[in-house]
């Protein structure tokens, strides 16, 4: 039987003009791993809920066609008998958990539908989603990635056939992801769900999913086995949908004439490594230029000693000892493990935290004394999450409230460059918050660059978007190089580390574990296995090809994996 | 002396900082659940709280309200309430009836205005230290299932389990939006006693801007919440009792609550027999 049987559905949300879902048709069988991909706004995530029922019963609008779940129709089902049928995980899956502890909310929906082992159900999601030692913290204790984990458990608690997931991985590092996509694929295996994601990560998709579903302007394009559908490189990027580096190196390699026409795309590097076999490394001849070094810090921390007070118990140590410089002009990244201490480093700097011994200062004088205030002029920080910078009713007053209550003299004109920058003007007078992912970011930028400080740090930019916008902010960072004397990020998208940073800083349990450029960080394997960095795909494809190549992007793989092995001709 | 000025005040505004307020309340909420008072019967500690909460109010027995309060502060030691809360109750106290006795000094009035006075602040501390003992001793979520058990409606216990899963993260936020108006502002300086003035009015209108970005971004979030509740069955259990009995099956009543109620009852009667001995 299918899991899943859409026929001739249409649905339009109550109020829009044109329907969100055209004439849909299509069967998902049981057992399968479905990966959903297209555009934003094509009707991925409606598509989802009407799987799950919340469309039509919850959220109301024009419904016509038939939906079917495991032979249910949803229609004539109520939302509650169709939540023991289909679990659902929300993109911000935080905002999914309504309970204090772990075990009490991967029990809440047994306990809503009178189930009398609620307890014992919701003990055998968590062993399940693997959380089993963690069933009496708090909720707010847990990582992104566990709080995700237990997101998951709440749904997998009732057992349902069909799991459903929004972006699963768009907020965790490559770590979590991979444990995340572990447990996805153990219920499918071992225990037989059928899991639908929707993903903008290709790489995972060629690791995990079985079919891939492409959707274009709320109708099925295709629905195609994962390989298959991975190598229509040209339709995938219409949509705004990368697939794989490797896919991309070898479709590239191929209109370049280098690849045979008729030979399958490699999507996995396994698949590269036959695909690519006749290909030889030849390192470039110009290489990146150095980093400046030598000049003066601009910021250094010299034996900072910092500790946080607890709720119980001990206070946490995260830094003891730290000594470290960031020199003028440096571009720098700050990698490692959440929990690490990139964010509390950036407080110290910033003067929001102040050690408890040893000194922070920048350009050369201890801020020790000074006020985070007063530090604004020289040092600035970007928030992980845009919403929290938005303190005024519109984008425009925001980004001009820094330069306005200090009196500068013609904020009015900077603020209208500022916005012309990061092409906000026709936005201008819209809140932050009701802004598009990419729009917040962009936005919380130019909040951040204006009062044009010499340092400028940034948490997480690219954390929580798809692709294409990340692609995007990757660009406008590499364009505000010019403006920005000092750059430190803080990340665990190693795309962005290798395209943008000259240094790059490995943090693990808040001691400097690795410092250097990316060449130097990336060739040590140990570091891997310490702070679970991966660099991006394309690295390890030139790596598996040739242990000496060191290739971060596309465009450099090409360059250097052209020339056919002599052996071969 | 202008130094040490200096010093205190910069050290009781960096005491009051968010970071202190927050660790505060979460001590307060999540850091004592294993104590004596957080283990006992919820719906045994709302019967002594219904007892410590209203009979002080009729009663002017000087004794009996001392032994009252001897016991209900021994009960907030056990619960070890966080050191805020105590010292807002001290300065309630004092604000309620503390100062009428340094303004009957002053005003002519002696020794004599004393016991009423005592016996006024009494009353004020064994109800105050009542509540601080259960609402702060319990964690939330217990003190709503015994809510719930005596009838009241699910939402409001749902709204008190809700609010303490969300308090931690709210906190942070409105943390941060209060670090960006820090970041961003430009305080009026504080060198000078007028300085201080302004830079507190500028202090207190910052914390009050703060909560429209948060207000926003709450309501923002509760999108996916309430969504969330629908599919959780969150409605489907308000309207089945079976539920509502399966989850009071989880409170249950040990020696140690007995033993409190008695420990309790012995303290009243001893106090009420003095009263009358004396």
């Amino acid at each position: 039987m299918n899991a899943v049987e859409i026929n001739g559905l249409t649905y339009c949300y109550p109020g829009a003009c044109r329907p969100t879902l055209k004439d849909v048709s299509l069967r998902i069988e049981k057992g399968d791993f479905l990966a959903v991909v297209g555009n934003n706004g094509c009707g991925k995530s409606t598509l989802c809920k009407v799987i799950n029922g919340l469309i039509p019963h919850f959220i109301t609008g024009d419904f016509q066609g038939s939906v079917r779940v495991k032979g249910l129709d949803t229609l004539s089902s109520d939302v509650g008998t169709l939540a023991k049928k289909v679990g659902y995980v929300y993109q911000d899956f935080e905002n999914q958990i309504v309970r204090p502890t772990v075990l009490d909310d991967a029990s809440y929906s047994c306990l809503n539908y009178a189930f009398p082992d609620y307890r014992e159900r919701g003990r055998a999601a968590l062993e399940q989603c693997g959380l089993k030692d963690r069933e009496e913290e708090y909720v707010w204790q847990l990582s992104g990635g566990q709080t995700h984990l237990l997101a998951l458990a709440g749904a997998v608690s009732l057992s349902p056939d069909v799991l459903i997931l929004d972006e699963p991985i768009a907020q965790l590092d490559p770590m979590h992801a991979d444990r995340i996509y572990a447990v996805l694929r153990e219920l499918n295996e071992v225990h037989g769900k059928t899991i639908i994601v929707i993903e903008h990560h290709t790489e995972y998709i060629a690791d995990f999913c079985r079919h891939v579903l492409l959707m274009k302007d709320g109708r099925v394009q295709w629905m195609l086995p994962t390989r298959e559908a991975l190598q229509r490189v040209d339709e995938l990027e219409d949509c705004n949908i990368f697939p794989p580096q490797v896919t991309q190196a070898a479709h590239r390699l191929r209109k370049l004439g280098r690849l045979p026409e008729n030979a399958p795309l490699p999507t996995i590097v396994e698949e590269g490594k036959t695909a690519f076999s006749g290909l030889r490394y030849t390192p470039r001849k110009t290489p990146r230029p150095a980093a400046p070094t030598a000049a003066e810090s601009a910021v250094s921390f010299r034996d900072v000693r910092l500790s946080y007070r607890s709720v119980k118990g001990e206070p946490r140590t995260v830094f003891d000892g730290l000594n470290l410089d960031i020199r003028q002009g440096e571009k720098v990244a700050l990698i490692g493990s959440n929990g690490a201490g990139k964010s509390t480093l950036m407080k110290l700097m910033v003067g929001l935290l102040r050690p408890q011994s040893g000194t922070v200062s920048l350009f050369g004088e201890s801020i020790g004394a000074k006020k985070a205030e007063d530090l604004a002029r020289y040092i600035s920080l970007v928030y992980q999450n845009p919403e929290e910078m938005f303190i005024k009713d519109s984008i425009r007053a925001d980004i001009a409230y820094a330069m306005q209550v200090r009196g500068i003299r013609d904020w009015q004109q900077r603020t209208d460059a500022l916005l012309e920058r990061f092409r906000l003007t026709a936005i201008r007078d819209r809140d932050g918050r009701l802004m598009s992912g990419g729009q917040m970011r962009r936005a919380s930028l130019a909040i951040g660059v204006a009062l044009e400080p010499s340092v400028l740090l940034l948490d997480e930019p690219t954390a929580n978007l798809d692709i294409a916008t990340r692609r995007e902010i990757i660009g406008v960072l590499e364009e505000m190089k010019e403006i920005i004397g000092t750059a430190v990020i803080a990340t665990h998208d190693m795309q962005l580390v290798c395209q943008w940073a000259q240094r790059i800083i490995v943090l693990s349990g808040g001691r400097v574990v690795a410092d250097g450029t990316r060449d130097e960080i990336f060739s040590r394997s140990d570091l891997k296995e310490l702070v679970g960095i991966r660099p991006p795909e394309i690295f390890s494809m030139a790596r598996a090809l040739d242990a000496e190549a060191l290739c971060y992007t596309i465009d450099e793989f090409t360059e250097c994996f052209q020339e056919e092995k002599e052996w071969k001709n | 002396m202008e130094k040490l000025m200096n010093r205190l005040s910069e050290n009781i505004l960096d005491k009051f900082s968010m970071e202190f307020l927050r660790s505060q309340v979460l001590k307060n909420a999540y850091g004592n659940n294993d104590t004596v008072i957080a283990a006992l019967d919820p719906r045994i500690l709302l019967v002594w709280y219904l007892f410590f909460g209203l009979v002080p109010w009729f009663v002017n027995d000087l004794s009996f309200l001392l032994g009252s309060f001897l016991l209900v502060l021994v009960t907030t030691i056990l619960a070890r309430v966080a050191g805020l809360v105590l010292f807002l109750f001290a300065v309630g106290v004092f604000s309620q009836t503390g100062y009428l006795f340094l303004v009957t000094l002053l005003f002519g009035g002696d020794a004599s205005a004393i016991t009423p006075l005592l016996i006024l602040t009494l009353k004020v501390a064994v109800i105050s230290l009542a509540s601080v003992t259960v609402f702060s001793g319990l964690d939330p979520d217990r003190l709503s299932n015994g809510l719930m058990w005596y009838g009241c409606p699910e939402r409001l216990s749902f709204s008190i389990s809700y609010a303490y899963r969300m308090l931690p993260m709210l906190m942070e936020e409105f943390q941060n939006v209060l670090l960006s108006y820090r970041l961003r502002g430009n305080p009026p300086a504080h060198d000078t006693l007028p300085g201080k003035v302004r830079y507190l009015a500028y202090q207190v209108k910052i914390v009050m801007e703060a909560f429209y970005p948060l207000m926003l971004n709450t309501a923002k979030r509760s999108r996916t919440t309430v969504e969330a509740l629908e599919l959780r069955g969150y409605r489907y259990a308000a309207s089945n009792k079976e539920v509502k009995r399966i989850k009071l099956a989880a409170l249950k009543t040990t020696c140690n609550d007995f033993l409190f109620l008695a420990v309790s009852a012995l303290c009243v009667s001893v106090s009420v027999l003095c009263s009358t001995l004396l």
